[in-house]
C-alpha cells in the first residue's frame, strides 16, 4: 500500500475517533448502571488485528485505555484469533488480564471484512458487584469476587446462555450487570457496521497501513516531545498509608533524547491485604501521567507509547503475583501518576502537577430496599486537584481516574439513604504559590428502619496529599460514623439513624506559599476556601 | 394592521424582516448591532424598514424578537450580581459540579466558574425526600437569616435551589416569599419554576443562569417596549424563544434563559420555511458563518429540540467545558469550523482546521489586514469558489496573491502544492463537518440520506453541496437574502410555549387518571402562556409526552402520550423510539417515566409571499478557473448572478452562483435552479 498522504489519513484518523465517541455514547445511553451512566467508569477501544490501540473513546477512563489492548493480546493467546468467527464477543474480568481487579468486566469483538478479521472493538466498564466478598480483610483473590476466564460469550451472534448463567448466579445485581454487557453487544454492532461503512467509502480492504501510519505519526510526536526536554535521571519515593504498616512505592525516570524508562525498584512487596495493583494497571498509569506530561494534544494510541518502557520487579506491589487480593488496586496504582510526576518535576517542573486527594474515594453501600429488593450501591467522591505550574488545582476533581458523582437527587431515587450534607472543605487545599483544590465533606445518613452495610477502603489519612516544588500538603481525609472516627479501610453496618460522614483530602500546593499573589490569597479568604 | 417584523441582533448587524400580510411583500434591512444598549439598534432599525417599505408605525402587527443578550450576558459574564440559596449542606452546588474532566490528558485544565460566587450562596434549613415528602420541615429563622445575609450581599437577583424541589414546590415558594419581604425588588428565580429536572447542579446552573440574566433583559426590554410606544408601535414584543416558538414579551421576563439560542432557533426556522417553500420537509439546516459551522436536524418543519443546552464553554466543542442549562432548545449543534477558521500542521504531521479563528480582524490572509495563517476561506478563494473582484458584492477586494503565498508556504511542510494544500484544507472542513452531522443524524434515529440541506451563512453555499454529497444528500437548498435568514425565520414562528416537570413514576403502577393529574397543571402553564400573546388557547395543538427509560436506566428517551393517557399505549411509543435508536429493546423490563412534558402550539403563520421580481432578463454567465473535484483539476466554469437568474433557467455544474452574501459552489453532474420562492435548489446526482 502506498503510504498514505497527510490529508486522506488526517480524515480517516478523524472519522476513527468519531466512530468511538459514536460506540461510547451508545453504550452510556442503554446502559443499566449508575456506575456507567453517572460516572462514565468505562472506556471503548478499536485494536487492529495485532491488536494495537489506535482509536478512543474520548472519555475514557485512562487506566482503561492502557490496559484494554493487553487484556486482547492476552485474550488471543488463550483462543487464537484463527478460532474467532464474525458475531464473536470475548469476555473475561481476570484481573492480571485485565484492569487489576474483578469488578472490571472487558468485553472484545473481532470486525471482519470480506471474511478476514481487520480489527476488534473493546469496552470495559465498572461493574459494582461480581460476586464473592470483596472486603478489606480479603487475603486472596478467590476471596473478592468470581473470575470470568477469557471466553467467548456470544457465539456467532448467538448469546451462550451457559456462560451468561455463571453471571446471573454469582453477581448480587445480575441485571444490571447483564443489562450493561448487552448495552455493549449493541454497541458493539454500531462499531462493526460503521467501520465497514467507512472502508467501503474510503475504498481501503485492509486497515493495517492506515494504522501503522497513525501509531507512527504518534510515535514521532511524542518522541519530538520528549526530546525537547532535557535528560536526565530523577527519582521520587512516596508513602502510602498501607494497612498493618504503611507502603513505599518508589520510581526512577531515566529520560534520553525520545525515550522514556521508569521503574519502580525499591517499591514494597505485595501483601496479603487488597492494594496490590497487577502491572497491567500499574503501566497504564505510569504510561498516563507521561503522556499528560509530555505530549497531552496528540490523540492517544499505541504508538504514541511506544518511547515508553516501564519496569516493576514481580511481586512488589506494583507487580504482584497470583493469588494477591486485588480489589483496592487503585489505593497503590493510583499513586503511580503522582510518584512519576513528583520525579519529573526534578526534570520539567512546569509540565507536572502536585499529589491530589487521591487515590480515589468511594465507598459500597449494602442492603435492603423497603420492598425488599436488594441493593449493592457505589458512590465517587473526589478529593482536591493537585495545584499546577501555572493554576491553582480545580477543586473536588477526579484525578488521575476521571468519574463523576452522582447527583443526590438521582442516588436517593435509588438507595435508601439520604445525603445530609456535601460541601467544600475550606482550608484542605495545600498552600503553595498556586493552591491545591479543596476536598469535600459529604455525610450519609440512613433514615432507616434497616440496617445499611459499607465497605470503605481509603487511602491520604495518614500520610497526606504531598505539595510540590515548596507547596505544602493538602489536608488528609477522615472517615467518621456520627462524629467519631472509623479506620479508613473497614466494612461497618450503619444503623438506622446513624451518619457516615467522609471528608476527601485537599490537592497539595505548588511552589512556595510566600509567593502567592496577595490577591489571590485574599481572593481566598474572601470566599471562603482559606479559613 | 398587517405588518410583521422579525429583528435580530447580531454581533456586528442588527437584522430586519418586514413581511406586508396584504400584499406578502418583503422588505429587508440591516443596521449597526449598538452593544452597549442594543435597543437604539433595534429602534432605528424598525424606523429604517418601515421608511424603506412606505409603511406606517400603527399599521405594525406584530414584532417579533431574537436576541443574544441573554447569551451574551453569559458568555462576557455581563449579568448581575446573583445571590444562591440551596438546601442545607448544599451551599457549593455550583462550586462542586459533577467533578469530572472534560479533558483525561490536559494537567492545566480549567473548569467553567459558577455565576454565583461561594461567597454569595447561602443555606435554610429545609429538606425533602425523593418522593417529594418533608424530611426536615421548612425552618422560618433560618430563612430569615438567609435572607437578611443576601440583604446585606449588594445584590439584584437571587436563585433558589433546594433538593427535590421540583417534586414539591412548597419550601421553595416559602423561601421566596421570605426573600421578597427582606429585599423588596429583587428579582427571584426559583428552580421548581425556571427547569423542575432532576439532578441539582445542572438545576441551580440553570436557575443561577436565569437569575443572572433577569435584571439585565428586563431593562433591555423595558427601554425597548417605550421606544417602540414613542414610535407609534401599539403592540407587545414576541421573544423567540431557544426551543423555536416564540413568547409574549411578560413570559419571556419571567424565564430570560429559555432565550439563550433564540438567534440560532430563528436559523433554525429559516431553514424550515425555505423547505417548506421548496417542497421539502425533511432538512438539515447547515449554517457556516465566519467562526463556526452548526447544524441542526428539521424532520417535518420542526427542528428537533434537546431538553439541555451548553453555554460559554472553555473549549468550543468539549462536551462538559461549558455551564450547563436544562431548558428547551433547538438542538442546533456545532459541527466544524467557520471561514475564518485558521489552518495548522499539527504535531502529528496533519492538518487541523480551528478551533481558533482569525475572527473579522486581521481576518484571512486574503483580507489583506495582516492575517498570515490560512483559512478556510483562503482555501475557498484558491480553489476558485470565492471571487476576488466580487467578494460581498464587491464591498471588499480578496488578495488572492496573498492567500496563494501562505498556503504555499503551509504546504510546503506537508510536501503539497498550494492548491493541494487548499483543497486539503476545504476537504478537511468539509469532511468534519459531514461527520459531526452525520453522527448527529444517527444520534437522533434517523437517516441523513433522508433531509434535504438548507444552506445559510455566509459560507453555507461554498461548502453545502460537498457536505451533502458526503452524507449521500441529494438536495441543497439556498434560499434567498440568506443573511438576514434569522429575522425571517422568527416571522415562521409559531407562538408556543413547553412546560416539563420531573417525576419519576412506573408505568405498571400507574393508571390514566393519573396521568392525567401529572399533565393538568403543565397544560394550565402552557395555555396561560400563549393566552399572555394574546392567543385564543382553542385554536392551539397541544402536544404531551414523557421522557422514558427502562427502570435501572439514566438516559431517557421521549415519546408522545396517548390521547386516552393509556400506559400501554405509552410503552409502545417508548419502545418504538427505542428500538428506532438503538436497534433493540429489552422485553419485559420495566419501564418508568422521567420527565412529562406538555407543549402547546399556535397555528405556525401561514406566509404567503409575492412572487419574486427578476433584476432582468437572463444575461451571459461570466467565467472564472475552479477546482473541480471529478476532473481533479482546475477547470473553467460558468458563473451566473443569482439576481438575474430566470425562473426557468436550469445551470449545470461545476458553475458558480454569486449573491451579495454568499456564493454556491455547484459540483459537477449537480444541476441547479430557481424556485417560485426564490430558493436556489440544487439537485446532486446520486451517490456512487
Amino acid at each position: 500500500m502506498p503510504r498514505l498522504d497527510p490529508v486522506t489519513i488526517g480524515l480517516l484518523w478523524q472519522r476513527l475517533t468519531g466512530l468511538m465517541d459514536e460506540v461510547a455514547g451508545a453504550f452510556v445511553r442503554t446502559s443499566f448502571s449508575a456506575v456507567v451512566r453517572e460516572n462514565w467508569d468505562l472506556a471503548c477501544a478499536m485494536m487492529d488485528a495485532e491488536g494495537r490501540l489506535f482509536a478512543q473513546s474520548s472519555r475514557s477512563i485512562p487506566s482503561f485505555i492502557g490496559t484494554m489492548p493487553r487484556t486482547l493480546r492476552a485474550m488471543l493467546e488463550r483462543i487464537p484469533a484463527v478460532r474467532l468467527v464474525a458475531g464473536d464477543v470475548l469476555i473475561s474480568n481476570d484481573p492480571w488480564l485485565g484492569t487489576g481487579h474483578l469488578n472490571d468486566i472487558t468485553l472484545m469483538r473481532p470486525i471482519f471484512r470480506g471474511g478476514r478479521l481487520i480489527a476488534f472493538v473493546g469496552g470495559t466498564f465498572h461493574c459494582v458487584d461480581v460476586g464473592g466478598a470483596p472486603r478489606p480483610d480479603a487475603r486472596d483473590v478467590f476471596e473478592e469476587g468470581m473470575c470470568i476466564p477469557v471466553c467467548r460469550i456470544v457465539k456467532g451472534g448467538a448469546e451462550d446462555a451457559e456462560i451468561v448463567s455463571f453471571i446471573l448466579e454469582n453477581f448480587r445485581e445480575p441485571a444490571e450487570a447483564m443489562g450493561d454487557i448487552r448495552a455493549l453487544f449493541a454497541a458493539f454492532a454500531v462499531a462493526e457496521r460503521r467501520l465497514n461503512h467507512i472502508l467501503d467509502q474510503e475504498r481501503i480492504d485492509d486497515p493495517t497501513g492506515v494504522v501503522d501510519e497513525i501509531l507512527a505519526r504518534s510515535e514521532a510526536s511524542m518522541r519530538a516531545a520528549l526530546a525537547a526536554t532535557p535528560d536526565g535521571v530523577a527519582e521520587d519515593v512516596l508513602t502510602a498509608d498501607g494497612f498493618d504498616a504503611p507502603l513505599t512505592i518508589a520510581c526512577r525516570v531515566d529520560k534520553r533524547g525520545g525515550d522514556i524508562s521508569i521503574d519502580f525498584t525499591g517499591t514494597s512487596p505485595q501483601i496479603a491485604h487488597p492494594v496490590n495493583a497487577p502491572f497491567n494497571f500499574s503501566w497504564s498509569y505510569t504510561a498516563y501521567a507521561v503522556k499528560c506530561a509530555f505530549d497531552p494534544a496528540a490523540p492517544n494510541n499505541d504508538g504514541g507509547l511506544r518511547p515508553v518502557m516501564i519496569t516493576a520487579p514481580e511481586g512488589c506491589l506494583v507487580n504482584p503475583r497470583r493469588p494477591a487480593p486485588v480489589w483496592g488496586r487503585h489505593l497503590s496504582g493510583h499513586y503511580l501518576p503522582f510518584v512519576v510526576m513528583g520525579a519529573l518535576a526534578k526534570l520539567v517542573p512546569n509540565r507536572v502537577v502536585a499529589d491530589a486527594g487521591a487515590p480515589a474515594w468511594n465507598v459500597y453501600f449494602r442492603g435492603m430496599r423497603p420492598d425488599g429488593r436488594r441493593f449493592v450501591k457505589m458512590y465517587f467522591m473526589s478529593g482536591g486537584h493537585g495545584a499546577r505550574a501555572a493554576s491553582d488545582g480545580p477543586n473536588v476533581t477526579s484525578f488521575p481516574t476521571n468519574v463523576a458523582n452522582t447527583p443526590a437527587e438521582q442516588f436517593e431515587n435509588d438507595v435508601p439513604l439520604l445525603i445530609a450534607e456535601r460541601r467544600l472543605l475550606p482550608g484542605s487545599g495545600g498552600a503553595g504559590r498556586l493552591r491545591g483544590g479543596l476536598g469535600q465533606r459529604i455525610s450519609f445518613r440512613n433514615p432507616g428502619p434497616a440496617p445499611v452495610g459499607f465497605v470503605i477502603r481509603h487511602e491520604r489519612v495518614d500520610h497526606p496529599p504531598r505539595g510540590l516544588l515548596g507547596g505544602l500538603p493538602g489536608a488528609a481525609g477522615r472517615d467518621l460514623v456520627d462524629g467519631a472516627r472509623i479506620p479508613a479501610k473497614t466494612a461497618m453496618t450503619l444503623a438506622p439513624g446513624s451518619t457516615v460522614t467522609f471528608e476527601t483530602p485537599g490537592g497539595g500546593g505548588f511552589g512556595p506559599p510566600e509567593e502567592r499573589d496577595p490577591g489571590a490569597v485574599a481572593h481566598d479568604r474572601a470566599e471562603g476556601y482559606t479559613p | 394592521m398587517s405588518l410583521r417584523i422579525g429583528v435580530d441582533i447580531g454581533g456586528t448587524f442588527t437584522d430586519l424582516v418586514l413581511l406586508d400580510l396584504a400584499t406578502g411583500r418583503l422588505t429587508n434591512a440591516k443596521v449597526l448591532t449598538t452593544p452597549d444598549d442594543p435597543s437604539r439598534g433595534v429602534l432605528a432599525g424598525l424606523a429604517e424598514v418601515l421608511a424603506r417599505a412606505g409603511a406606517r408605525a400603527a399599521d405594525v402587527s406584530q414584532v417579533i424578537h431574537g436576541t443574544t443578550l441573554v447569551a451574551n450576558a453569559i458568555i462576557e459574564r455581563k449579568g448581575v450580581r446573583v445571590a444562591l440559596v440551596a438546601t442545607a449542606g448544599f451551599r457549593d452546588v455550583l462550586d462542586m459540579a459533577r467533578e469530572w474532566r472534560w479533558d483525561i490528558y490536559d494537567l492545566t485544565l480549567q473548569l467553567p466558574a459558577p455565576l454565583v460566587p461561594r461567597s454569595r450562596a447561602v443555606e435554610v434549613i429545609e429538606r425533602l425526600g425523593p418522593d417529594g415528602a418533608v424530611v426536615t420541615p421548612f425552618d422560618d429563622a433560618s430563612a430569615h437569616a438567609a435572607a437578611t445575609a443576601i440583604a446585606g450581599m449588594d445584590v439584584e437577583a437571587a436563585a433558589i435551589c433546594l433538593l427535590h424541589s421540583f417534586r414539591n414546590p412548597d419550601h421553595e415558594r416559602r423561601m421566596a416569599a421570605i426573600l421578597a419581604e427582606h429585599c423588596p425588588g429583587l428579582a427571584i428565580s426559583l428552580s421548581c419554576e425556571i427547569s423542575p429536572t432532576i439532578g441539582e447542579y445542572e438545576r441551580a446552573s440553570t436557575t443561577a443562569a436565569n437569575a443572572y440574566v433577569q435584571p439585565v433583559f428586563r431593562r433591555y426590554i423595558a427601554g425597548l417596549a417605550e421606544g417602540m410606544r414613542g414610535m407609534g408601535i401599539g403592540v407587545d414584543l414576541l421573544l423567540m424563544q431557544s426551543d423555536g416558538g416564540t413568547a409574549h414579551q411578560n413570559t419571556a421576563l419571567r424565564m430570560p434563559i429559555r432565550l439563550v439560542q433564540s438567534g440560532p432557533a430563528g436559523g433554525a426556522r429559516a431553514a424550515a420555511l425555505a423547505g417548506q417553500l421548496a417542497g421539502h420537509a425533511d432538512v438539515l439546516a447547515f449554517d457556516m458563518g465566519g467562526t463556526t459551522a452548526k447544524a441542526c436536524l428539521i424532520p417535518a418543519g420542526q427542528p428537533v429540540r434537546a431538553p439541555d443546552f451548553e453555554v460559554a464553554r472553555i473549549a468550543r466543542f468539549r462536551r462538559g467545558s461549558g455551564l450547563p442549562l436544562k431548558v428547551p432548545a433547538v438542538d442546533m449543534i456545532e459541527i466544524g469550523a467557520g471561514g475564518g477558521s485558521i489552518a495548522r500542521v499539527n504535531a502529528l504531521g496533519l492538518i487541523q482546521v480551528g478551533p481558533d479563528s482569525s475572527s473579522a480582524d486581521p481576518g484571512p490572509v486574503c483580507y489583506g489586514r495582516g492575517g498570515t495563517e490560512p483559512t478556510v476561506t483562503d482555501a475557498d478563494l484558491l480553489l476558485g469558489y470565492l471571487d476576488a473582484d466580487n467578494f460581498l458584492g464587491g464591498a471588499m477586494r480578496l488578495d488572492r496573491m496573498a492567500a496563494e503565498a501562505a498556503l504555499a508556504r503551509f504546504g510546503a511542510r506537508l510536501g503539497l502544492t498550494a492548491v493541494q494544500a487548499a483543497l486539503g484544507i476545504h476537504d478537511t472542513v468539509n469532511e468534519t463537518m459531514a461527520q459531526a452531522a452525520g453522527i448527529h443524524t444517527l444520534e437522533k434515529g434517523l437517516r441523513a440520506q433522508d433531509f434535504a440541506i438548507v444552506a445559510i451563512g455566509g459560507a453555507g453555499p461554498v461548502h453545502a453541496c460537498a457536505v451533502a454529497q458526503r452524507l449521500g444528500i441529494g438536495t441543497v437548498i439556498c434560499p434567498a437574502g440568506a443573511g438576514v435568514a434569522s429575522a425571517f425565520g422568527f416571522l415562521a414562528a409559531p407562538v408556543s410555549f413547553e412546560a416539563a416537570r420531573a417525576r419519576v413514576e412506573p408505568l405498571a403502577t400507574l393508571d390514566p387518571a393519573e396521568v392525567a393529574a401529572i399533565l393538568a397543571p403543565l397544560r394550565a402553564e402552557t395555555l396561560a402562556s400563549i393566552a399572555e400573546a394574546g392567543i385564543d388557547p382553542a385554536t392551539c395543538t397541544v402536544e404531551a409526552s414523557a421522557e422514558l427509560r427502562y427502570s435501572g436506566q439514566g438516559h431517557e428517551v421521549e415519546a408522545a402520550i396517548p390521547a386516552d393517557g393509556a400506559t400501554a399505549g405509552l410503552r409502545s411509543a417508548f419502545e418504538a423510539a427505542y428500538l428506532a435508536l438503538y436497534n433493540r429493546i429489552e422485553p419485559g423490563a420495566a419501564v418508568e417515566a422521567v420527565t412529562w412534558r406538555v407543549i402547546a402550539r399556535a397555528p405556525t403563520p401561514d406566509l404567503r409571499l409575492a412572487g419574486r421580481s427578476f433584476a432582468g432578463g437572463s444575461v451571459p454567465p461570466g467565467s472564472r478557473p475552479i477546482w473541480c473535484a471529478t476532473a481533479r483539476a482546475i477547470v473553467p466554469a460558468p458563473v451566473y448572478d443569482r439576481y438575474r437568474l430566470g425562473p426557468a433557467e436550469r445551470i449545470a455544474g461545476p458553475a458558480i452562483v454569486e449573491e451579495r452574501e454568499s456564493t454556491a459552489v455547484i459540483p459537477h453532474g449537480a444541476t441547479a435552479r430557481t424556485d417560485a420562492a426564490g430558493n436556489l435548489v440544487i439537485t446532486l446526482e446520486p451517490a456512487a
